[in-house]
């Protein structure tokens, strides 16, 4: 007899459930999209501030995304986990915020940076690892502060790319960008990452 | 290196390249120092940010939470199904509604005023020129002359078409 290894088994009937509950939430079951809500809330607010890089903004976002995933509950087909579908969601609600937020002027002069290349190109280049050795939390700590030195638009392509596992067809798609900016901000994003984390290992290996 | 090698490098790292163009960079890292660094600057980043980002709580409870978003479904819901009847477009639909027969009105009792006004009182007004420097318009009806002179003369008209126009 086949033996199903215990993760997969929680997984497989995690999958269900928020599956029975977007079902019942279809009905105008609140009580089950709740439930829904209450799972989720953390990892889509986290979503949110990791795009959005301020509490309230993140708490009005990932609130709005939740508003918008009730109103489109009959489009969720059960391809993807609920909280795929609804990280998705949360992702489109920041990115349209981040749009709105942007000032044209801002915008301009940073298109223009990446057309000319940025300065990210004539970066050196780090030879040693700068987060060797370092305890998980730490590094995310750390990396979690060189994020938010980054442009909301290197940020945002690094974000879909490394945490949500999106190729650069569908990272330009959620942008509204080509596949050759995808590519030219996820690079500059890379490079000034693995800059700012040296920076930090120097800070810390000084003090 | 050129930006296009360098975007080649991130392609071929991030699995974004048909076979035959992965063996040529491959080929080409294994020749050029630079390119395999900065592959290895990059693939550090990636194993960094592999770790995932943080786990972060919602600093809210969950009732305090969950309102917010129930109060917004609400009223979404309640929008969709009672039409909004304070709104400045619902005023507007109304409006709308008796604008063109209202206007139609309008236009009508306005060129029927202005009609009886002039066809009412034909001679009302006379323009009398009495000469090249001086104007007289005469109201009939309010019995009312005014006389208008300018100097020198505004209006130096031929003597012939000067009489054509006298007519008093």
């Amino acid at each position: 007899m086949a033996s199903v290894e215990p993760s997969k088994t929680a997984s497989a009937s995690a999958v269900l459930d928020d599956m029975a509950l977007v079902q019942a939430a279809r009905q105008g079951d609140m009580a089950a999209f709740e439930e829904l809500v209450a799972r989720h809330r953390d990892k889509i607010y986290a979503r949110a501030y990791s795009m959005m890089r301020s509490e309230q903004d993140a708490l009005d976002l990932s609130q709005e995304a939740w508003v918008r995933a009730w109103q489109r509950l009959d489009q969720f087909q059960g391809e993807s986990s609920f909280a795929t579908w609804m990280t998705r969601i949360v992702i489109n609600v920041c990115l349209d915020a981040l749009r709105r937020q942007q000032h044209r002027r801002a915008e301009s002069l940073e298109e223009l940076e990446e057309e000319a290349g940025g300065v990210e190109r004539f970066m050196p280049v780090v030879t040693v690892n700068p987060t060797a050795g370092l305890e998980r939390e730490e590094l995310r700590t750390r990396i979690d502060a060189a994020l938010a030195k980054l442009s909301w638009a290197h940020r945002t392509a690094l974000i879909l790319h490394s945490f949500e596992g999106m190729d650069y067809k569908q990272i330009g798609q959620a942008m509204g960008c080509s596949l050759g900016t995808v590519m030219s901000r996820l690079f500059y994003a890379r490079r000034k990452l693995a800059a700012l984390l040296a920076d930090l290992k120097e800070e810390r290996t000084e003090s | 290196m050129k930006f296009e090698s360098q975007l080649q490098l991130q392609a071929y790292l991030d699995g974004e390249m048909p076979e035959a163009q992965r063996r040529e960079v491959e080929a080409w890292l294994a020749w050029d120092p630079e390119a395999r660094a900065l592959l290895n600057e990059l693939r550090q980043t990636d194993a960094a940010l592999a770790v995932g980002d943080c786990d972060l709580k919602l600093p809210e409870s969950r009732e305090f939470y969950w309102s917010k978003i129930q109060r917004e479904i609400r009223r979404l819901e309640t929008a969709d199904s009672v039409p909004d009847r304070s709104g400045v477009w619902h005023w507007l639909t109304l409006w709308r509604r008796w604008l063109v027969p209202v206007g139609g009105l309008a236009i009508l009792t306005v060129a029927l005023i202005w009609g009886a006004w002039f066809s009412g009182r034909p001679n009302s007004l006379e323009v009398v020129l009495t000469s090249g420097n001086g104007t007289t318009y005469r109201d009939q009806a309010r019995g009312m002359t005014l006389v208008w002179l300018s100097f020198p003369a505004e209006n130096r008209f031929p003597e012939d078409e000067l009489d054509a126009l006298l007519f008093y």
